[in-house]
């Protein structure tokens, strides 16, 4: 089983839901964001660049086979699960940030101080708190916690949370273009390898040589 | 001990506990006390580490030089290399904790270490050449070892001939760390795919020949500082300062090289580097190369060697260029988003997409494709107390240490 993530474009409408879904599902402190939506080529989400050119991409951890973030990890806090995810360990992570800097898609986030203050500093409501609201561990390790230790790098983990109760991402149930799309990649006949196949799927930078297991399925038509 | 020696180690002492003070005030609040951000991860603490361990090469030119090249002459300076040596990379080891988010955790460097991580191989290396430089440095004050500090010493049949012995033997192992030291911590760097502006094979031998130039420039500073410039030194000097200018020149050459390969080809990722190196930092990137240059063309010349003042100077616009080329190894970076692709339907467009920085940062939004960096007051704190832990170190070691020549006591 090697999980992997289809990602239709033609179908995604630039709402912006799985990334607010995304947040609230995992508790991200402010100003961190795992899951970005923006619209390629215009500085202004939702704004069409040029005359009837529009489309959305969505951008989350990729879950690299080749992932840079694991193999320059000094301590094996970033680690693959035996599905292909890509998880940190919030018990073991140093806080060095290397993996921030060798990511070459920009997903994973520091906590720069404590949650509670960083709620505190952007006025969020006083003892409000969202998501997920208790710890994780998967193969007995902390991927998950609601409240996260101050000086550590989290970042999409795929909802670990929900996938080992069987249940799919946040980002999945809630896109209500359903756009998005998991399976097995090592079955040529699941959903998500048909579609990839098929439909001329492309990966993100694939000259750094990453192999993501997350896939775009181009856009047919431009939205005007 | 001088009165100058005594002021020195007053004002160093003090830096070093408000950089203390500094740290434990960032370990309560976090690294939310830098001016980092998700996008800009890495900044003064790291580009420090580079600087330290570049300043750590003394040791290694003096050793090769007197050991596997037969520069006999070199031969009073060469505790003094070796103490710069080790005050410079525990300096560079130290300035990378406060980088850390969670230090108390670092014990697990030891018990789940990634072999496959340079920065593992960093920590071994520069742990092996402290130990290196630290068990030389000790061979090399055996035969001194006596009277008041005779407590220190092994106990061998001849002093001299054993201490001779074994630095020629520790010598080529020591080099060997040396080299490691700035290869590993270049690997660090330009093992990175993910940023072009550090993904080349020429960046560990430009940290070598950086690391020459500059530790050189260290050795000749701390011992015109305890020897002065007189005549019996100006062989030596003049030697040193030779090395500084040839490795000054290799290492303009190679940056060059590497500037001139990416802009000749002029693909778009280039364009944004040189847009930043050249245009956001062109002043800095003038100072990185005129600065070292003048310093090593300086320490070149006779009068300037004989003189303190003007020897001062040379090494300090030496060492300052370097800091600020060590400072430039982050900008050119960290605002080049990798992530950036051409869209479908706009094959001119180069777009970026914006990273979110992780803490609220007034005035800017949340997601950031450009970060003006500027260390905060507690990095700079902190980076000046490190500097000021490798004066006090080397200051007091000359104090209670024979690391000078008998007559300079």
């Amino acid at each position: 089983m090697k999980m992997g993530m289809v990602i239709d474009l033609e179908k995604c409408i630039g709402c912006r839901s799985c990334m607010v879904a995304c947040k609230q599902h995992n508790a991200q402190p402010p100003q961190t964001w795992w899951n970005r939506v923006f619209t390629p080529g215009s500085h202004r989400h939702l704004t069409p660049p040029a005359k009837g050119v529009e489309f959305f991409l969505p951008v989350h951890c990729q879950h690299c086979e080749n992932a840079p973030c694991e193999k320059v990890c000094p301590v094996e806090a970033t680690y693959k699960a035996e599905d292909g995810a890509v998880l940190i360990d919030y018990e073991r992570c140093i806080g060095c940030r290397y993996c921030m800097s060798s990511c070459p898609y920009g997903v994973r986030q520091f906590n720069w101080e404590d949650p509670e203050k960083a709620h505190a500093r952007s006025e969020y409501q006083e003892k409000y708190h969202y998501g997920y609201p208790e710890e994780h561990r998967h193969q007995g390790r902390l991927v998950y916690s609601p409240l996260r230790p101050k000086g550590i790098v989290e970042k999409c983990t795929f909802c670990a949370q929900y996938r080992d109760r069987g249940e799919l991402p946040a980002c999945v149930r809630g896109c209500p273009g359903k756009a998005r799309f998991v399976g097995d990649l090592d079955d040529p006949d699941s959903d998500v390898s048909r579609m990839i196949t098929s439909r001329n799927a492309f990966t993100l930078l694939p000259e750094k040589g990453t192999k993501p297991t997350v896939f775009y399925l181009p856009p047919k038509a431009k939205e005007v | 001990m001088t009165q100058k020696m005594r002021t020195g180690m007053v004002i160093s002492g003090a830096l070093l506990l408000v950089a203390v003070a500094a740290w434990i005030y960032q370990l309560q609040e976090g690294l939310i006390l830098t001016n980092m951000q998700n996008s800009y991860s890495w900044g003064l603490y790291i580009s420090g580490l580079a600087f330290f361990v570049g300043n750590a090469a003394g040791g290694l030119v003096l050793t090769s030089s007197i050991y596997l090249f037969g520069v006999k002459k070199l031969k009073p300076l060469a505790r003094l290399g070796a103490l710069t040596a080790f005050a410079n990379v525990t300096a560079a080891m130290l300035i990378v904790l406060p980088d850390i988010g969670k230090p108390v955790r670092l014990y697990n460097m030891l018990l789940h270490p990634n072999w496959m991580s340079p920065l593992v191989w960093d920590v071994i290396v520069l742990n092996l050449y402290a130990v290196a430089a630290a068990v030389y440095l000790y061979i090399l004050m055996l035969p001194e070892l006596t009277g008041r500090l005779g407590w220190l010493a092994i106990r061998v049949n001849d002093p001299h001939a054993f201490s001779e012995r074994w630095a020629r033997r520790i010598a080529p192992v020591a080099l060997l760390f040396a080299i490691g030291i700035h290869v590993v911590t270049a690997w660090i760097f330009s093992t990175q795919g993910a940023r072009d502006w550090w993904f080349s094979p020429v960046m560990a031998p430009d940290f070598v020949s950086v690391a020459i130039a500059v530790g050189t420039t260290v050795v000749l500073l701390a011992a015109a500082l305890a020897y002065g410039t007189g005549e019996q030194y100006q062989e030596a000097y003049r030697t040193l300062g030779l090395i500084i200018f040839m490795a000054t020149c290799v290492h303009l050459f190679l940056m060059a090289n590497d500037l001139v390969i990416h802009a000749w080809y002029g693909n778009t990722e280039t364009h944004r580097i040189m847009e930043i190196a050249w245009g956001d930092f062109g002043l800095a990137h003038l100072f990185e190369v005129a600065a070292p240059l003048l310093g090593a063309w300086l320490l070149t010349r006779p009068q300037v060697l004989g003189s303190l003042p003007r020897l001062l100077t040379g090494s300090a616009l030496l060492i300052a260029g370097v800091f600020v080329h060590r400072f430039l190894i982050m900008p050119a970076s960290y605002n080049n988003i990798p992530m950036t692709l051409t869209p479908f339907g706009l094959p001119g467009n180069h777009w970026s997409l914006p990273i979110a920085s992780g803490r609220l940062l007034p005035g800017t939004g949340t997601f950031l494709d450009h970060y003006a960096y500027f260390p905060s007051l507690v990095e700079i704190t902190i980076l000046l107390g490190i500097m000021a832990y490798a004066v006090f170190l080397v200051l007091l070691a000359i104090a209670r240490l024979p690391i000078l020549a008998r007559e300079n006591r």
